[in-house]
């Protein structure tokens, strides 16, 4: 790659998006003015909101004790307020309660009635005898303690009901200030009754509770508040700063006719994709600064305006900045990497502002969650993508430096690793002239379908692939809500092999029926019928398409050995994995199923059935399809990320996505679905003869052999030297694997050809 | 200087199903002529230049400009060309002047070199007055100049232009031509695609008639009019085409190529 033309291009960009008004509007203009104008309109609307007099009918009134005086004319006495003056936000109607009776029935249900019909915002009803009720107890409290004998006096008060209701917000405002005044009155009246009783006040609140905030001390406090709105900040002006600058540059220039001229430059694509990238994270950083700086700057004045008692949002801490200028670099690239390739797909600028809504839905959620409670950052969270540079980031500005610096490499990793993704998928946009070159046309489902029949290749094309893909999850989602009976549901084959980790210890004979039920009809209906299908309607070579021919004999053993020495290695990584993400009780309930069948039968329904159904779809239609992108790394990547993501539990998808990965590499060495599924047929059988040899009678002597023990997760897994001998072994096959000359489709051929002619001259570019 | 062989490129679309752009089409360009490609709207002028200039891809056949292959070496290839179309824009937020010099660096010129050739070329096409105005302020012909002095920067061997002169008034049409017939003066091997004949009569010395994919008839003025014994090439242009479609209409031969699909770069 040529740097120089990278530099130019950057620079020509950033001079265009600078004479560019609406960019200028939204990455400069827009955050100075943006928070100065909330902050000033929260402040009026706050003042307007908070300080309405709210209307609240007291019925029974006349009956209430004159001291403690609860009610002074049309409001409640002051004394029950924080400051007097506040007395006048709640107005009073009493209205007197007819004596006893049918009245004070028809009374009771008017209050109700009052409210809902919004004439009041709160109702409080004082019950017939309330106040002769209070009185009474109180003279039945001072003879009980003259005279110790008395204690036959009836010694409850009937409770007032209050009425409000809880779809108004002003209603609910007005009962908490009505509650507090009760609340506050109610605990004098108990004060005044243990006085008049020479008792002294403790009896009834014998202590309080003495605060002490940690964080206060450590100067903590104020960067609880900081720590989840700066990120939150940081990133959603990240992603905004980098969307509409991308659309320009992409769809823009595809709008105005200046892409073809750029593309026929020496400009290698890559070039221009990386001097546009760089362009985009410029604008995305800068956005996402000043809308900090913004913040920072109308924070500083509102904290100062701030009355006393709301002073309890501080400063940030001085390291502040550095955090968020370190996370802030990696995120923009990566939000500008995923931008850049959504906008190049775009034909117009108009298409490109729809994607804006979806990227927001995929992004959200993964800024949001670490702001839920109890998110907390530790390797599993640290290993997704945005959230784990948020919770780093989060501890970092509260200060919790210690709990941090562990997970910076990880994340550092997963950051970089996204963002290389996501580069070269923008880099793959440019490539492809489907993409460069799309026209607009009305879709039309049936023309689609008709062409789709009609212009079918030997083996699908990726869309095709992606489609069989996308359907088997869908059906997947869909059976799957249909037919789980509980959440114990296991449709897919690995789950059976944990289901039977805790085989024989209590047999349910039903529990097999049901899942191996489950289990074929989810391989048979679900996964292997959708591939077959698509493969009779939409390719012309059933043959090349599922990969059926006879590889060389050698890669049969070979495959079946590879399974077995790579057994290990697979239960260590579920042990891992299970550890990283702990399962809840109940996915792990679901796991432990105890089956009790013939270990033939158990073979046939979880091993068998899926080494042939799974095979067929994912290494024979989607592989053979997506290997028309040119990347036959990429092709097997995604073809093991459906794999992974039909098996529903999290935990075993990551396993079973590994997994895919050899699978499909096997699969392109070989050219034949045979290997792939005697390896699959073999891995899945190993759980299942394992743990027949754990439990048999007979061989009581390998139970817990040294080399196996039992798995804090698993009902077992082997001690080190064992998984790493496996990989050994396994690594010296899949090189004999790798030397296999193997069939290459035409985008590989020529993406290879290209990568060649790449490193032949590497300084083409000068 | 250009050799295409057996060149084909079809694309899927929804309607008519495989849709050929280029059936076998071959032809070859050397230094210091103009080969013509003469062909109606969407007889597959623009895929063909496309595709020597690397933006798009062949389905298969081989292209090479100047020995470099377009489909393994793309930047090599782009090196030797320059290329002008009526879709080739000009950026709106740039002046004249920045646009040249922006391809000139990207061309890998020294400043020296650079500032020369860019002094030399806004005196040749007389573009000095607009030197400074912006894309966007610019009119047709304004920025059909521009384009060719991006194109012509890098003094590459071999020009491309893709129905230059469409929209274009008389008067820039005929400076342009102008340029075109200077430039094989210099020894450069020029591809000029036309749908109008007066062009392709003044300034092609060999000449391809294009239609539906294919080449109808190849060679130069003479050989075309002594081969169709038709003088007026308005005519032996007409008959050519006539008589493709008839013998398609008659074989009931599968139709090929209408458009080759260029209306994404037109907004």
């Amino acid at each position: 790659m040529n740097w120089s033309n990278v530099k130019l291009i950057f620079h020509r960009e950033v001079r265009d998006q600078l004479r560019d008004r609406r960019t200028l509007f939204m990455i400069a203009v827009l955050p100075l003015l943006l928070y100065p104008l909330l902050g000033t309109s929260m402040f009026q609307v706050m003042q307007f909101v908070s300080e309405h007099p709210t209307k609240v009918l007291i019925v029974g009134a006349e009956e209430l004790p004159d001291k403690p005086t609860l009610i002074d004319g049309t409001h409640f006495d002051g004394a029950w307020f924080s400051s007097p003056d506040r007395a006048a936000l709640l107005d009073l109607t009493l209205l007197p309660r007819p004596s006893e009776g049918d009245d004070a029935e028809a009374a009771f249900e008017d209050a109700r009635k009052a409210v809902e019909r919004g004439e009041y915002e709160a109702v409080v009803y004082f019950p017939p005898g309330f106040g002769r009720h209070l009185l009474e107890l109180r003279q039945s409290l001072a003879r009980r303690i003259t005279d110790a004998d008395d204690d036959e006096v009836e010694l409850t008060v009937p409770d007032p009901d209050v009425y409000y209701n809880t779809a108004k917000e002003k209603s609910q405002i007005t009962f908490a200030r009505v509650s507090q005044v009760l609340s506050r009155w109610t605990d004098e009246i108990g004060k005044q009754n243990l006085s008049e009783n020479h008792l002294p006040e403790s009896t009834a609140h014998p202590f309080d509770l003495k605060e002490h905030d940690v964080a206060e001390q450590l100067g903590h406090r104020d960067a609880a508040v900081w720590s989840k709105v700066l990120p939150f900040l940081l990133l959603i002006w990240a992603l905004t700063g980098a969307f509409y600058p991308a659309i320009d540059i992409c769809a823009g220039e595809k709008e105005r006719g200046t892409l073809e001229t750029l593309l026929s430059s020496p400009a290698e694509r890559r070039e221009i994709v990386w001097g546009k990238l760089l362009t985009v994270m410029l604008f995305s950083t800068v956005t996402s600064l000043l809308n900090l700086l913004s913040v920072g700057v109308t924070g500083a004045f509102v904290i100062n305006v701030l009355p006393q008692e709301l002073k309890n949002v501080g400063w940030p801490s001085g390291l502040t900045p550095l955090w968020l200028g370190l996370a802030l670099l990696p995120m923009s690239a990566l939000f500008s990497a995923l931008c850049l390739a959504l906008a190049s797909f775009a034909r117009s600028s108009k298409e490109g502002q729809y994607y804006l809504m979806p990227l927001m839905l995929v992004t959200m959620p993964l800024v949001i969650l670490p702001m839920a409670p109890g998110v907390e950052l530790n390797l599993g969270n640290a290993l997704i993508p945005v959230t784990g540079v948020v919770l780093l980031l989060r501890a970092l500005l509260e200060g919790n430096m210690a709990q941090a610096l562990p997970f910076v490499p990880v994340v550092v990793v997963v950051t970089l690793g996204c963002c290389l993704w996501a580069t070269r998928w923008a880099v793959d946009q440019f490539n492809s002239e489907s993409v460069l070159f799309r026209e607009s046309e009305r879709f039309d489902l049936n023309l689609w379908f008709k062409h789709l029949m009609r212009d079918r290749g030997d083996t699908p094309s990726p869309a095709a692939a992606l489609l069989c893909g996308l359907l088997i999850l869908l059906i997947f989602f869909f059976m799957g809500m249909a037919l789980s009976e509980s959440p114990q549901t296991m449709p897919a084959s690995e789950g059976a092999d944990k289901a039977l980790a805790d085989k024989g210890v209590a047999p349910v004979d039903n529990e097999f029926g049901r899942l191996a039920r489950l289990v074929a009809v989810t391989q048979l209906a679900m996964i292997a019928t959708p591939a077959l299908l698509m493969t009779i309607m939409l390719t012309r070579s059933p043959r090349k398409t599922l990969l059926l021919r006879l590889p060389k004999l050698w890669t049969l053993p070979a495959a079946v050995v590879l399974a077995v020495v790579l057994h290990p290695a697979v239960v260590l990584l579920s042990e891992f994995v299970q550890r990283l993400y702990p399962m809840s009780d109940a996915v792990r309930e679901a796991t432990n199923l105890r089956l009790n069948a013939p270990w033939q039968v158990l073979l046939l329904v979880f091993a068998l059935t899926p080494a042939v159904c799974e095979e067929l779809a994912f290494r024979g239609f989607i592989l053979s399809g997506l290997r028309h992108l040119g990347h036959k790394w990429q092709a097997i990547l995604i073809s093991s990320i459906f794999f992974g993501v039909t098996h529903q539990i999290f935990h075993q998808s990551i396993v079973v996505c590994v997994m895919g990965l050899v699978l499909g590499y096997l699969a392109v060495q070989t050219g034949s679905l045979l290997t792939g599924s005697l390896f699959h047929f073999t891995s899945n059988a190993m759980p299942i003869l394992i743990q027949l040899l754990l439990s048999t009678e007979g061989t009581e002597r390998w139970r817990w052999h040294p080399l196996i023990e039992k798995g804090d997760n698993l009902p077992y897994v082997f001690a080190w030297p064992v998984p790493i001998a496996g990989c050994m072994i396994a690594a010296g096959l899949l090189y004999c694997f790798h030397r296999l000359p193997y069939v290459r489709t035409n985008e590989e051929v020529l993406q290879d050809a290209l990568q060649h002619e790449r490193q032949a001259s590497p300084a083409a570019g000068s | 200087m250009i050799h295409v062989e057996g060149l084909t490129k079809h694309y899927a679309d929804l309607r008519r199903g495989r849709l050929v752009a280029l059936d076998d089409v071959g032809f070859a360009a050397f230094p210091g002529q103009i080969y013509g490609l003469l062909g109606p709207n969407g007889a597959g002028k623009t895929t063909a230049l496309r595709i020597i200039s690397t933006v798009l891809r062949p389905s298969s056949g081989k292209v090479a400009v100047n020995g470099f292959d377009v489909v393994t070496q793309p930047s090599q290839v782009r090196r030797q060309i320059g290329f002008m179309s009526a879709n080739t824009g000009v950026y709106d937020r740039m002046t004249a002047w920045e646009i040249v010099e922006y391809f000139g660096r990207l061309h890998g010129l020294s400043d020296d070199l650079l500032g020369e050739r860019m002094e030399r070329l806004f005196d040749r096409l007389q573009m000095n007055e607009i030197r400074d105005l912006l894309g966007a302020k610019m009119s047709t012909g304004m920025k059909q100049k521009v384009s060719i002095a991006r194109a012509l920067v890098h003094d590459p061997p071999v020009l491309i232009f893709d129905e230059a002169t469409s929209g274009l008034d008389v008067l820039v049409a005929r400076a342009l031509l102008n340029t075109v017939a200077e430039l094989r003066e210099q020894g450069k091997c020029v591809i000029f695609s036309t749908h109008i004949m007066r062009e392709a009569e003044k300034l092609c010395d060999r000449l391809a008639v294009i239609h539906r994919g294919r080449i109808l008839a190849e060679g130069t003025l003479d050989e075309l009019r002594d081969r169709h014994e038709q003088r007026d090439l308005e005519e032996l242009f007409f008959q050519l085409i006539t008589r493709h479609d008839e013998r398609i209409h008659a074989t009931d031969e599968p139709t090929v190529s209408m458009e080759p699909l260029p209306k994404a770069f037109h907004a």
